[in-house]
């Protein structure tokens, strides 16, 4: 811009206008250009001008040359006539005169017109005696020379003695009357010859000769192809005494254009290139000035934009000192949060801004920065807002750094967290909501990473439900399988590997082993949690169950029961029925048969037998009520009872059967022994069994009866085995404790004792098993409840 | 009307009595014989066959009876039929009236018909002309 005042007002014109300036000089040149060339094309064309006319002045001197001594010659032959007309010594004066001028081939004299001497004769004859006056192309001319008295040159014509040839005759008088003619033929060649124009540059100059035809007036071309003067760049000259007329004409005008045009054309090339040089140069500052009122506007626009985002920011910004601390600068958002004002804010310092809790560190982390300890730093913290209000932000402070050295400002960005600080306490607020909700869950809660193959997770439920902690759960890679309960471990471990591969939910039921190493149920349901579609991570509830289990147990013990007391009760009403059926249709029988006798001894018959009936009726209403008894029997009183002293009540009643048949006893029970039971219905099992052992003896040897009490499943078990003839139980499995079923050949069996024994067991909740082979002995196992 | 041969087979003594007076008094049956098992009756059967005497015609079975019952010996009989060359109608006789029973016995083809007791003087002759 100070370039502009350097410079007169004219000369910035051009210089701020490059365009302008460039077509002008441009203009200028090329004019000058054109000048210097015309200038030129003058000079030249002038010195051509001179040159050509040098060269056809020379040819007409010496064409008027070669005429004017042909004309003397002519003179000096018709002085040579005498007043007789008669020219004296022609032939050796002709001879002498040709010798002089050699140009002129033949020498005449025409008294009167007539052709009368000639010389050299030889070849010329035809000549001899032709009036001149005569010729018919020339008649004009001829007469104009003899009026004029001045020589007249006719021709070119063609020469009677060959070739072509010009005449030259001069009139001769006498006593100023005309008298004839002395005439001179010149050959043209020869003229030429003399004229020099065989001499001239032919490839600059053409020369030519015409000849005015007096007949048809028209210009005729010799030593030329040409009929007509077409060029206009010539020189002509008209030959005195005769129709002629002499021409130089240029050949080569190129000569003096090409160089001119080529210097013309360079010039303005020249001249239009130092125009565009100029053009550019001058464009050149103006560029730069546009580039730098561009930078210019950058620069404002960017300070601008610089300055709004300061201000406008929506998060906080804030310049401190980096000696004191003290704030320099702070933008509308930094004061917006706070609810300070940039004054107040500057009057209260970093200090008196911050929450309590966070001041030294804060004090901490700009001291730090200022020693060069630390770059930048970022931090959470508290501050407290004008209102009172705490306000957590994300704050990154880093230094303004200049040319290298000491920093001496911070810049200093905040951001309000304080919703995402609240979302988080928020998030924290329901973890411990939700891992106190699962410690609430009435079962573990576990989480097992699939890729890692550990257990990420056991909720405190573990404490009270297997009695171990969560940490001894999640330290010990095998815990959960090394805590399966024995004969449960190869189905659960089998079931999760399974199941692990599918990726399916499950749930299934265990058994585990607590510290206290008791064994409790378990059902574990399992869920797996899927990413990318992939399963990661097997998520689960493990629930004791162990109540549910016994009272299911219980369920299916009661119901077992139950079912098995229906199906007795109904297989009683059959007994009961089938019993009384049997009698009663006996009876009927006896009375149709009465009926219908006369005979007073078949009657007596029928009545005794009716008696019989009886009998047996009522020994069945016993049984039956024997039975009735045991199933009614609901509130039996159960207490422990001495078993070795209901052994040998038994023996004692049975001491005769025992001495007849000298059965022996192996007694397996301690004499202190306890067993919990009915004390009637231990009684009469014992009696039974013990009485069957010796009733079904071996016929081939002594009875041994071997009476054992063991426990089994937290079970007594009392045992009765004999070696008497056994049961076939393939054939007898489904009879041996029903009512009225026998199952040898002992007409003493009633079917009615193992009836009896098993009715009063399963009332006591207990079972019976026999195991028997024929002819080796049988064994029967009471199980108590 | 030719007499039929019949056998009793029940352990009831006095239904045995009945049942022969009741014969008596139809006097379609020509003799009767009473087992009071099935042993009894299968071992008679067997000695009958060997000594190619007169089989029964009838036979009246009871189910429940000590030593062997009447499905025992319905399982017995099994194995002497090749043997036997007579058709012999055998009847289950019995005071039960479980179903069961009444069902079982209709898995033995041999048993022509399962009759309830009391069997009366019109049911014999029934049972005897239903041939």
């Amino acid at each position: 811009m100070n370039s502009k005042k350097k410079w007169p007002n004219f000369i910035s014109w051009f210089l701020e206008r490059p365009k302008k300036t460039g077509y002008i000089l441009s203009l200028i040149l090329n004019v000058l250009v054109i000048l210097i060339c015309f200038q030129r094309y003058h000079m030249l064309k002038e010195d051509q001008e001179r040159e050509m006319k040098a060269v056809s002045d020379k040819i007409y001197e010496n064409i008027e040359q070669s005429l004017k001594n042909c004309q003397a010659t002519l003179v000096l032959l018709a002085f040579t006539i005498n007043d007789n007309g008669i020219p004296q010594n022609f032939d050796r004066v002709s001879k002498q005169l040709i010798k002089t001028n050699p140009i002129i081939s033949v020498l005449q004299v025409d008294p009167d017109g007539i052709i009368k001497y000639i010389h050299p004769m030889q070849g010329n004859e035809k000549a001899l005696n032709i009036n001149i006056l005569d010729s018919e192309s020339h008649k004009k001319e001829i007469y104009n020379s003899i009026k004029t008295k001045k020589i007249y040159f006719a021709g070119p014509l063609k020469l009677k003695q060959g070739g072509m040839g010009i005449l030259g005759w001069l009139p001769v008088y006498k006593d100023n009357k005309f008298w004839g003619f002395t005439t001179a033929i010149i050959k043209l060649e020869n003229l030429l010859k003399a004229s020099g124009s065989n001499s001239i540059d032919h490839t600059e100059y053409e020369f030519l000769f015409s000849n005015k035809n007096p007949k048809t007036h028209r210009e005729e071309f010799y030593f030329s192809t040409r009929k007509k003067l077409t060029e206009t760049n010539y020189i002509s000259k008209k030959i005195p005494n005769s129709n002629w007329t002499i021409y130089l004409v240029e050949k080569k005008h190129s000569d003096i254009y090409l160089p001119i045009l080529i210097v013309g054309s360079l010039g303005i090339l020249i001249g239009i290139l130092l125009g565009l040089l100029t053009m550019r140069l001058l464009k050149a500052p103006e560029t730069l000035n546009i580039l730098l009122k561009d930078q210019e506007t950058k620069l404002l626009k960017n300070e601008l934009k610089f300055k709004t985002i300061f201000d406008q920011a929506t998060i906080g910004f804030a310049i401190l000192d980096a000696y004191t601390g003290s704030f320099k600068e702070a933008n509308k958002k930094y004061c917006e949060m706070l609810g300070y004002t940039f004054e107040e804010i500057k009057e209260k310092g970093i200090a008196n801004l911050t929450h309590p809790d966070d001041i030294e560190t804060s004090l901490l982390n700009l001291k730090n920065l200022e020693e060069g300890k630390v770059q930048e730093y970022s931090s959470e913290k508290r501050y407290i807002t004008k209102s009172g209000k705490t306000i957590w932000v994300n704050l990154n402070v880093s230094p303004l750094w200049e040319n290298h050295e000491k920093p001496t400002s911070f810049i200093a960005f905040i951001k309000d967290i304080t919703q995402k600080k609240e979302a988080e306490e928020l998030v924290v607020k329901s973890q411990s909501q939700f891992k106190s909700l699962i410690d609430t869950i009435d079962g573990i809660v576990w989480e097992y990473n699939i890729e890692t193959s550990t257990s990420t997770f056991i909720s405190k439920k573990i404490e009270s439900i297997l009695g171990y902690t969560a940490e001894e759960y999640i330290s010990c890679p095998t815990f959960w399988e090394d805590h399966i309960y024995t004969e449960d471990r190869e189905f659960a471990l089998r079931i999760s590997t399974i199941v692990n591969k599918k990726y399916t939910n499950y749930d299934y039921e265990y058994r585990m082993v607590t510290k206290k190493g008791k064994i409790i149920w378990i059902r574990d349901i399992v869920n797996f949690v899927y990413e990318n579609g992939k399963a990661v991570m097997s998520r689960g509830i493990m629930i004791d169950i162990t109540v549910m289990k016994e009272a299911e147990k219980d369920l299916s013990n009661s119901f077992h029961l139950v079912s098995e007391q229906n199906k007795r009760l109904l297989n009683f009403s059959y007994i009961i029925s089938h019993n009384l059926r049997s009698h009663t249709s006996n009876i009927e029988s006896i009375i149709s048969l009465i009926d219908n006798t006369d005979s007073e001894e078949e009657r007596n018959e029928m009545m005794k037998l009716l008696k019989s009936v009886s009998n047996s009726l009522n020994e069945t209403m016993n049984h039956l009520n024997e039975v009735v008894n045991i199933n009614t029997n609901i509130s039996l009183v159960i207490e422990p009872l001495n078993l070795s002293q209901y052994i040998n009540k038994v023996k004692e009643v049975l001491s005769e059967q025992i001495k007849l048949s000298e059965a022996t006893f192996i007694i397996e029970v301690g004499e202190t022994n306890l067993v919990n039971y009915n004390s009637a219905y231990l009684e009469s099992i014992l009696y039974n069994l013990i009485s069957n052992a010796i009733r079904y003896k071996h016929p081939k040897r002594k009875p041994i009866i071997t009476i054992k009490l063991y426990k089994k499943r937290n079970k007594d078990v009392i045992e009765i085995s004999d070696n008497g003839i056994g049961i076939d139980l393939e054939k007898n499995s489904d009879k041996i404790f029903g009512m009225y079923k026998t199952f040898n050949n002992n007409v003493d069996a009633r079917g009615i004792g193992l009836f009896i024994t098993k009715n009063q067991i399963d009332s006591m909740g207990g079972t019976i098993i026999v195991e028997s082979k024929p002819n080796i002995g049988t064994t029967f196992k009471i199980y108590t409840k | 009307m030719k007499k039929k041969i019949i056998w009793i087979i029940d352990d009831d003594a006095i239904y045995q009595k009945i049942i022969e007076k009741i014969i008596k008094k139809s006097g379609v049956i020509s003799s009767h014989t009473s087992f009071s098992n099935g042993n009894e009756a299968i071992n008679t059967l067997k000695n009958t066959l060997e000594d190619n005497k007169q089989l029964p015609d009838i036979i009246l079975l009871d189910i429940n009876m000590p030593v062997m019952d009447g499905w025992e010996f319905m399982e017995e009989i099994k194995y002497l039929k090749s043997k036997i060359d007579k058709r012999i109608i055998i009847y289950m006789v019995s005071s039960s009236i479980a179903p069961e029973d009444k069902n079982k016995s209709k898995t033995f083809t041999d048993i022509y018909s399962y009759i309830p007791k009391p069997v009366s003087v019109n049911d014999l002759i029934a049972i005897v002309s239903n041939e």
